[in-house]
């Protein structure tokens, strides 16, 4: 039988004859370790087969299966024929030097850019170095600060984009389980009814949003400013300078909770709704058990595991900003930065920013495995306990 | 509970704070001047250098948000060209708001003329030069210009450019031609009916068919721009002259995969809406023809499948090779040419786009005609308040800092050069308005060219003279021995000698070598000489500065050039000889000048490539797997940072076998102190010796601010004059109607701001004359008569010649302050003359004119030009 986890609900009742067969504690523990050791091994395979496919998956969609190859020459030979053809060094020459010119200029491009060589080669160097984390240089784009390798053009808007969207999805989150938790005991107050009814306002995207606020706050009433990071030059002193950031974050994270906040709400309301049903909630609350003990221990414990689940999915959630949001707020973000990378066609940057993503879905799914085991008493590996 | 209200009154006066705080002062950066004087007028006499103290260079991508930036005035200037109609209205409207308008972006429909039967079978009508002319009087360009793109485009017929010189050197060509193509959809249907009838089409139920299916006609139609309405409205006349049509709505690269790369003679598309960019005025256009017409233009197959006619592509050929002895020669071959590529039409020109380039009303800078701001090469030194002297100027730019800042093949992104451009002063500046260039820091040249070579010279800073043959002295540079470290002299490497095509002789000013740059030091001549010494370094395989993807261009560089040479110090003379020629003598001095590069800058990047830290080009840093060297920002400031203590430790002189004697006791030890202190300042390492210096750069937080450089030599008036476009207004007066047999005059007013235009800017006033079917029937040069007033005599003979009907009479005005010509037309009748009267002797005094005066108006093709710049 394989080990994978599941839940066992309800927890079977062991008979005497089973009783008997639990080993002694001392083989039972190491059985058990060694247990846990094979499921992690075979779930870390499992999930490294899977970050294996999906990458490369990524880099064959993309190529297009190598006809994007055909697209960058089309490019190439443009680009040099416009940048011959402006120049004004090169305007003397006729057309056969010139044609030459442009000749030699699309050849060295295409070295550069390995064009030269066959898509399914290249396509395997790529997988090979992504699954290594060997995330390369790019093609086209550099660091905002001028460098050409990946992790300094990635690494270099991480912060910017942690800093935005993780303010605004942290707030997002923490308000709506509080709230949600609060109305799923007012089912049917009049705030209740009014989240329900704003929910559907959260079909607008954040950047839908940011629009009207910017031209509310920005423009109409001009107290903040319509967008960037920081003003322009930036502060010299540290405390003004995060200040002014914090100042510059105040429309874009108002527009990202405004768009996800009532339907989020709504769904963790929903959630709790259901969970505060259940019998031993019911019970709970029978027995005269002060409410916020009934929240704590009835309702928000057993849905921990939820909760967790989807506080960790937001988290890896972050990767990749929001590109309309980013341009709309003029924010350097991740956003921005993948936009430009599929604009250009910037493979590398692509790739690493789709392995980035595989790495930290697969170890968050690893981690929320054995989460799911520390939170949940009632998760066991199978074949484990009975 | 008192404990209760005093935390929530702690609470909400934190929170109030917060919020003041906060929103304290609203947009970013829209600060007070930092230095800046108030003054009802501008007094700038007495100033040098820039006339604001302080440019701050800031991120926004947002075209839409433009209007409201300056209307809030965070920011003044926007350094990218609008095209966005709904935009430009904004922008009109707005009362803080003014704009400047370039020209440089052309629309037009490629035909494809592959055929006559595409490789399916399929009859192609577009392989009939007659089917392809007939679509030039099908389009209503001007329905294009004022409906699709909102105003923003002036319709175009030629394949010259309206806002370029060759343009107005040919406007009455030019004219006549476009009143022969005006819209006429009717004549344009007839003639396709013939022809297609010839092909062995019918009409039936008024759809043309072939082989018993209809005659479709695939429109490749880019749909991310304005020429996807373009490619519909185009559509829509196809089928209204009896084609079925496919529109294929494509994307830039899916497009350029089917009309570019793809076989023209496989039938994917018959027409594309194309479009064309300069960023620069382009004062020569004689290779227009050879490239959108023959097939040598390009090697893709579209090109292959063009089949000028033997004449034309014999003019095309001629006018690429420069192949003719004198100016008069080039307009007879540029005149036949264009009027051959009108039969031939694979293309079809339709308009050329105007940019809308934003500023605050209260803001005046030098805006290129085809570049705009961002193409602007006196922007810098234009740049003020109109109501204060200094202060401190936003401009927004779409991107900043997009590559890497180095001077020898750095980021070539026009955002990032327009900032250079205030960095550095060059020897020569072009001309906004005419493309021609004027001296910056050279008090005279002279040019020599080889007899039979047409070159012309309009300004008089600048001397031409020819010679039968032009030897090149045996002392001069013309090569570079890397291993030894030295020049090579002509005499050694042509002992039998060499000749060139054109010699040029640029004297600098006299205080050249004494000027500064930004960190302090003093020019010297190794400033001038190492660029020189990198141009043969770098394309040098055996040296370790070798560039791959520099070879090609020195290539073509070392096919033309025949040496240079220092002739005097004192003043700064250097003699140049080259093969290339421009037609311009003025743009041969510009592209031979050398300029000065800080060689102790220069010395940290040599350095930084010779140990495979760091490389110049963004090729060789991909090949040898290390970055792009900036020197204005990121990684690759720790590496010539080290570079730098180096050198100063080991007083390093690159080359010093050559750059050692140019330079001054001590001058290395100076320029490393100083530029030690400037990194330690400003944290980077470009010095420059423009009206601004780089004072800091924020590659992060996306923004880059540039300070006044105090010692700047020069008045800060200097290039004001260029800040506005003359173009010349003109008011055209005469008789509405005349009798036919006598001689009638009228009158021209040129002017600009209602006042006179000076007559020797004028550089022609020609007039043509159209008779009632259109015909041209004669043309003319007008008669300078007055300040301001020109004279348009008609002879009783050429009136006789008209007969009578309605006639036209257009003018065409073109400057020497300004490429874009003006028009003017003017509308009479010729009736016959009464019976019984003898025909008047002519000349007939002006003013005489049998019919009253009548003042029309100037009617200009392009409502925009009329004032490029506005308020």
């Amino acid at each position: 039988m394989s080990p994978w986890i599941e839940h066992t609900l309800p927890v079977p009742v062991m008979s005497s004859a089973q009783q008997a067969a639990i080993p002694a504690p001392a083989s039972g523990w190491l059985k058990d370790a060694r247990r846990v050791a094979v499921f992690a091994a075979l779930r870390l395979f499992a999930l490294f087969v899977t970050v294996l496919i999906g990458v490369y998956l990524a880099i064959l969609i993309a190529n297009m299966g190598g006809r994007v190859d055909d697209l960058r020459m089309v490019q190439i030979r443009l680009s040099s024929v416009d940048a011959v053809r402006e120049d004004p060094a090169f305007q003397a020459m006729n057309d056969a030097e010139r044609n030459e010119l442009i000749e030699r200029r699309v050849q060295l491009e295409v070295e550069r850019l390995r064009l030269d060589q066959p898509f399914i080669l290249r396509s395997f160097d790529y997988l090979y170095q992504a699954m290594r984390l060997n995330l390369g240089r790019a093609e086209h784009l550099h660091s905002d600060s001028g460098a050409r390798e990946v992790y300094s053009i990635i690494v270099e808007r991480l912060p910017a984009t942690l800093l935005l969207f993780g303010t605004a999805n942290l707030l997002v989150f923490f308000v709506s389980i509080f709230v949600a938790l609060s109305l799923s005991r007012r089912y049917g107050s009049a705030l209740d009814r009014t989240v329900i009814g704003l929910a559907p306002t959260s079909a607008a995207p954040g950047w839908f949003y940011g629009i009207f606020l910017i031209l509310i706050f920005a423009f109409l009433l001009p107290v903040l400013p319509p967008g960037g990071m920081v003003k322009a030059p930036p502060p010299e002193g540290t405390i003004e300078y995060a200040l002014d950031v914090l100042r510059h974050m105040i429309l874009p994270v108002a527009a990202m909770f405004l768009s996800s906040i009532f339907i989020s709400i709504y769904s963790w309301r929903t959630f709790f709704l259901i969970h505060s049903s259940e019998d031993y909630v019911e019970m709970a609350r029978a027995k005269g058990l002060p409410s916020g003990l009934v929240e704590r221990r009835y309702i928000l414990r057993p849905t921990l595991s939820p909760i967790i689940t989807s506080f960790a999915l937001m988290l890896i959630g972050l990767w990749g900003g929001a590109i309309i949001l980013e341009q709309v707020f003029n924010w350097p973000g991740l956003g921005t930065l993948m936009f430009r990378a599929i604009g250009l066609r910037d493979t590398p940057v692509i790739i690493a920013s789709v392995v980035i993503f595989a790495y930290l879905l697969a170890v968050t799914v690893f981690l929320l495995d054995i989460l799911y085991a520390i939170l949940d008493p009632r998760v066991r590996l199978q074949g484990a306990g009975r | 509970m008192n404990k209760n209200i005093l935390s929530t009154v702690v609470v909400v006066a934190l929170i109030a704070a917060a919020v003041a705080w906060f929103t304290r002062s609203g947009p970013s950066a829209p600060e007070a001047p930092a230095t800046g004087t108030e003054v009802a007028q501008a007094d700038i006499s007495g100033r040098t250098g820039a006339l604001v103290d302080e440019i701050v260079f800031t991120q926004e991508a947002d075209v839409g948000k433009i209007t409201e930036l300056i209307e809030a005035g965070s920011h003044h200037v926007f350094a990218q060209g609008i095209t966005n109609a709904t935009v430009f209205r904004r922008m009109r409207d707005s009362g803080r708001a003014a704009y400047d308008f370039s020209y440089g972006s052309t629309a037009e429909l490629s035909i494809n003329p592959a055929g006559p039967r595409f490789k399916d079978g399929r009859i192609n009508p577009f392989h009939v030069p007659a089917i392809r002319e007939a679509l030039n009087s099908l389009v209503d360009r001007r329905h294009i210009a004022e409906e699709l793109y909102g105003g923003l485009a002036v319709p175009r017929f030629l394949p010259l450019t309206t806002a370029f010189p060759d343009y107005a050197r040919l406007a009455d060509v030019a004219r006549a031609i476009e009143m022969r193509y005006q819209h006429d959809p009717d004549g344009a249907k007839r003639t396709i009916a013939t022809e297609m009838q010839k092909l062995g089409a019918t009409m039936e139920g008024g759809r043309w068919m072939h082989d018993g299916v209809p005659v479709r006609v695939s429109v490749l139609i880019r749909s991310e721009d304005e020429r996807k309405r373009i490619g519909d409205y185009v559509a829509n006349l196809l089928e209204d002259a009896g084609f079925a049509t496919e529109r294929l709505y494509r994307t830039a690269e899916e497009a350029s995969r089917i009309w570019i790369v793809g076989d023209p003679y496989a039938g994917q598309w018959h027409i594309y809406t194309g479009a064309w960019i300069s960023l620069s005025i382009n004062r020569d256009l004689a290779g227009n023809l050879s490239y959108y017409y023959t097939p040598r233009g390009r090697p893709e197959p579209l090109w292959q499948a063009y089949k000028p006619a033997p004449e034309l592509d014999e003019i095309a050929d001629r006018l690429q090779r420069r192949d003719y002895r004198t100016w008069d020669e080039r307009q007879t071959l540029m005149t036949r040419g264009i009027d051959l590529a009108m039969k031939d039409s694979v293309r079809i020109w339709l308009i050329d786009q105007l940019n809308v380039w934003p500023r605050a009303r209260n803001v005046d800078l030098a805006v290129d005609l085809a570049g705009g701001i961002s193409g602007s090469a006196l922007w810098p030194y234009t740049i003020r308040f109109r109501d204060r002297i200094g202060g401190r100027l936003v401009f927004a730019t779409p991107s900043l800092l997009t590559e890497p800042w180095n001077p020898i093949a750095g980021s070539n992104w026009i955002f990032d050069n327009m900032i250079m451009r205030a960095l550095d002063d060059p020897p020569l500046l072009p001309d906004p308005f005419t493309g021609l260039f004027w001296p910056q820091r050279i008090v005279d040249a002279k040019v020599t060219v080889q007899r039979g070579v047409p070159v012309i010279r309009t300004h008089d800073w600048l001397s031409v003279d020819t010679a039968s043959e032009i030897r090149v002295p045996r002392d001069t540079w013309i090569d570079w021995d890397a291993q030894a470290g030295r020049f090579i002299s002509v005499g050694e490497k042509h002992p039998q000698g060499v000749t060139a095509r054109t010699r040029t002789v640029v004297t600098y000013e006299s205080d050249y070598l004494d000027r500064r740059w930004h960190d302090g030091t003093q020019f010297s001549l190794a400033d001038m000489v190492l660029p020189w010494i990198l141009t043969f370094e770098r394309a040098n395989e055996r040296s370790r500065l070798y560039d791959p993807s520099y070879a090609p261009t020195f290539d073509v560089f070392q096919r033309h050039f025949r040496g240079w040479r220092i002739v005097s110090r004192e003043p700064l003379t250097v003699e140049i000889y080259s093969d290339q020629i421009y037609p311009d003598a003025e743009w041969i001095v510009a592209a031979r000048a050398p300029s000065v590069t800080p060689w102790h800058t220069l010395t940290l990047g040599i350095l930084g490539e010779r140990n495979s830290e760091l490389a110049f080009s963004s090729n060789k840093a991909d090949r040898n797997n290390v970055d792009w060297m900036s020197l204005a920002a990121g990684p690759s400031l720790r590496i010539l940072e080290r570079n730098l203590n180096w050198a100063r430790e080991q007083n390093f002189v690159p080359y010093a076998e050559v750059l050692g004697t140019l330079m001054r006791d001590g001058e290395a030890a100076e320029r490393y102190a100083a530029l030690s202190e400037w990194h330690r300042l400003r944290r980077h390492f470009w010095v420059g010796n423009g009206p601004f210096y780089l004072h800091s750069v924020h590659p992060v937080e996306r923004s880059v601010v540039l300070r006044r450089y105090a010692d700047f030599p020069d008045a800060a008036d200097k290039w004001m004059r260029f800040t506005r476009p003359e173009i010349p207004n003109l008011e055209l007066d005469g008789p509405m109607v005349v009798v036919s047999g006598e001689p009638v005059e009228f009158d021209l007013r040129i002017t600009f701001d209602d006042r006179p235009y000076p007559e020797q800017d004028i550089e022609s006033a020609q007039f043509l004359v159209f008779g009632s079917a259109g015909q041209l029937v004669f043309k003319g040069e007008a008669v300078n008569a007055a300040e301001g007033r020109w004279r348009i005599a008609l002879s009783a003979r050429e009136l006789e010649r008209l007969g009578t009907g309605s006639n036209s009479l257009e003018v065409a005005v073109t400057s020497r302050r300004v490429a874009l010509p003006a028009f003017a037309s003017h509308a009479f009748a010729t009736v016959p003359r009464p019976r019984g009267t003898a025909m008047t002797p002519e000349p007939r005094p002006r003013g005489t004119a049998m019919t009253p005066a009548s003042r029309t108006h100037v009617a200009m093709d392009r409502t925009h030009a009329s004032g490029a710049r506005h308020e």
